[in-house]
């Protein structure tokens, strides 16, 4: 039996090492549409202004994608998220990348990265003891339940199960839903019974993404449990 | 020469109180014009303070903040669905059988686990390295024995039991039967007992991914199911036989290592901590109900009633689950009628789900025999749909 279970974005990349191959380059794009917020609150947080975090954030990335950097990521570290921290600390410490940030709409490939969504994240008062390192770990645990619970929301909605989804999305974090059972169940024309299965259904899905997207950024499936507790954690600070 | 400075002024007692006078309010004028220097360089140097302030770009005052009802930390702005991101983590990390509806009371029901650092204080005979990971029944940490050189997954068992004497007595006497599995599709347990309250099983260390984890990633081919499916009867054959039954056959109780050599992991862990029936057992921290897609109907009937008959309908649960990717919930068809797969398989499976113990088969070993009847012989005509 193959050795081998996972086919995610980071371990594509990991493997497709120096060469370039158009998968692993699509892998990577992918990532970092998902994940770049959190480089954004690290720049801020580490000082830079909103203008010149933008610009960092944006020729971060473009050299992130059109070189191949991450040809002398050490496959056994593992995680993306420590390789992207650790390019970014690297990037940031070269004085030539301050001088010479590219200003935004005069490079090559820019992600389309909405920045005011991710400045109000990130104004937020600061707690003490709250390090760049720390906000970026909390900014990415935020940033992957965007994109696990905007799959989810989309799995619904493209069954035609949109309502079901919104009605029952408080349970996602084990509270009561806002409207009680026979409510939404009379609502959606659903028994009692049938919207609690739904809502353990609803649960179970959740956590099966969750999984699935944290698998993309880890490079062995032994590790996703793991990421997880570490994300927990960041968002308990 | 007193006198000579008296006669130089030449004062009497009332031009003397005049004069002093006279100082007194020279002196509160020179202070009021030291104050109104002092007023003005301060109004000079602040100029801005007499005009409108400046406001930062664009970025609107954040909402005032609202705390979660559940675990009291404050939202965050911008929350994925406006939920509160530290809950919905949470509720991912919790294995399904600990992951009840709400919490007793609706108090903070999640807790991170331990940290490696803190485990190791208690056990000092262990290098802790890190933790895997929390499941349904206790927090899995990878660790090394020294001395023999070797890695070990040290299990702590829900901490909350350590206070339950009566815990104990049945630890002491599910531990030592567990001893006894010594199987090479059974992960061994390499010792257990008490260290400063917390119970722990010290277990051979399985570097691979659960059942569940593979079942996540990509669609489990019919063949790979085939090959899967006979070892966790061997494992539970062998299990039986000591009289043993597992209580809680599911994917995540179902570990491949590398080389693909399939362990089953928990043995008689459920009924140890209690989470082997509906019967939700409330501790201080959450209520545990179990999911009840893996048990055996007459387990969740009448649980002090089951014997390892029930295993064999949790293994049918996740056979359907690995050929169709679904559980075998209600109504649900034969899984030929879903997949591609041997239409003979259907009877394997469908008799395994017999709701029924006495109509299910009465020993894992004759599921194997009738699947390895099918693989060797060939398919009679291609299944339908």
């Amino acid at each position: 039996m193959a050795a081998c279970f996972v086919t995610t974005h980071w371990s594509a990349v990991l493997s497709a090492g120096r060469s370039d191959t158009t998968r692993a380059r699509g892998a990577l794009e992918q990532l970092c549409r998902n994940y770049w917020q959190p480089l954004y609150a690290y720049v801020r947080r580490a000082g830079y202004s909103r203008e010149e975090a933008e610009d960092l954030t944006q020729e971060f990335f473009a050299r992130l994608l059109a070189q191949n950097i991450v040809a002398r990521a050490d496959p056994a570290r593992g995680r993306f998220r420590s390789f992207l921290l650790a390019s970014l600390k690297h990037f940031l410490a070269n004085e030539w990348s301050k001088a010479h940030a590219r200003k935004r709409g005069g490079g090559a490939q820019l992600l389309p990265l909405e920045f005011d969504t991710a400045e109000t994240r990130c104004a937020q008062p600061v707690a003490p003891g709250d390090s760049p390192d720390r906000a970026f770990d909390r900014q990415w645990a935020l940033a992957l339940l965007e994109v696990v619970l905007g799959r989810l929301r989309q799995d619904y909605r493209s069954a035609g199960r949109e309502p079901l989804f919104l009605g029952l999305k408080e349970t996602l974090s084990g509270a009561r839903p806002e409207i009680p059972y026979r409510d939404l169940a009379a609502r959606l024309g659903l028994s009692e019974g049938a919207v609690k299965v739904a809502a353990h259904r609803l649960r179970r899905r959740y956590r099966e993404f969750l999984r699935e997207e944290v698998a993309h950024t880890v490079a062995a499936p032994d590790e996703v449990e793991r990421e997880l507790s570490q994300l927990f954690a960041a968002l308990s600070a | 020469m007193h006198n000579a400075m008296l006669g130089l002024f030449n004062l009497g007692g009332v031009e003397i109180i005049l004069l002093l006078s006279q100082l007194l309010v020279f002196g509160a004028g020179v202070l009021g014009f030291v104050l109104l220097i002092v007023w003005l360089v301060n109004r000079v140097a602040k100029p801005s303070a007499a005009a409108p302030p400046v406001h930062p770009p664009v970025v609107p005052p954040p909402p005032p903040s609202r705390t979660c009802p559940r675990c009291g930390l404050p939202l965050p702005v911008g929350a994925p669905e406006g939920l509160c991101p530290r809950c919905v983590m949470a509720a991912g990390l919790a294995a399904p059988t600990d992951a009840g509806e709400f919490g007793a009371h609706g108090r903070k029901a999640f807790q991170p686990p331990p940290s490696a650092a803190d485990i190791a204080k208690h056990f000092p005979q262990l290098e802790i390295l890190e933790c895997l990971g929390r499941g349904g029944m206790g927090v899995v940490y990878k660790a090394r024995q020294p001395k023999l050189n070797r890695l070990v997954a040290l299990k702590i068992l829900a901490p909350e039991k350590g206070a339950d004497p009566k815990f104990a007595e049945r630890f002491l006497r599910e531990a030592q039967s567990l001893a006894r599995l010594n199987h090479p599709n059974i992960v061994t347990v390499h010792d257990f007992g008490e260290a400063d309250g917390l119970y722990y099983l010290l277990m051979e260390y399985v570097d691979g991914a659960t059942l569940r984890q593979l079942l996540h990633s990509r669609k489990i081919a019919p063949e790979e199911a085939l090959q899967i499916v006979p070892r966790i009867c061997d494992a539970l054959q062998f299990a039986h036989e000591q009289g043993i039954v597992h209580r809680d056959i599911k994917p995540e109780n179902v570990l491949l290592d590398r080389q693909g050599r399939v362990k089953i992991a928990d043995f008689g862990i459920a009924k140890l901590v209690g989470a082997d029936s509906l019967q939700p057992v409330l501790t201080e921290e959450q209520a545990v109900i179990g999911t009840p897609h893996y048990m055996a109907p007459e387990q969740v009937e009448k649980p002090q009633l089951v014997d390892h008959r029930a295993d064999i309908y949790s293994l049918g649960v996740v056979f359907y689950e690995m050929l169709t990717g679904e559980l075998p919930l209600g109504k649900f068809e034969p899984p030929s009628k879903k997949v591609q797969v041997d239409v003979r398989l259907d009877e394997v499976v469908l008799r395994a789900l017999e709701k029924e113990p006495a109509r299910r088969y009465q020993h894992a070993s004759q599921v194997k025999t009738d699947l390895e009847t099918i693989a060797a012989t060939p398919t009679p005509s291609p299944a339908s749909g």
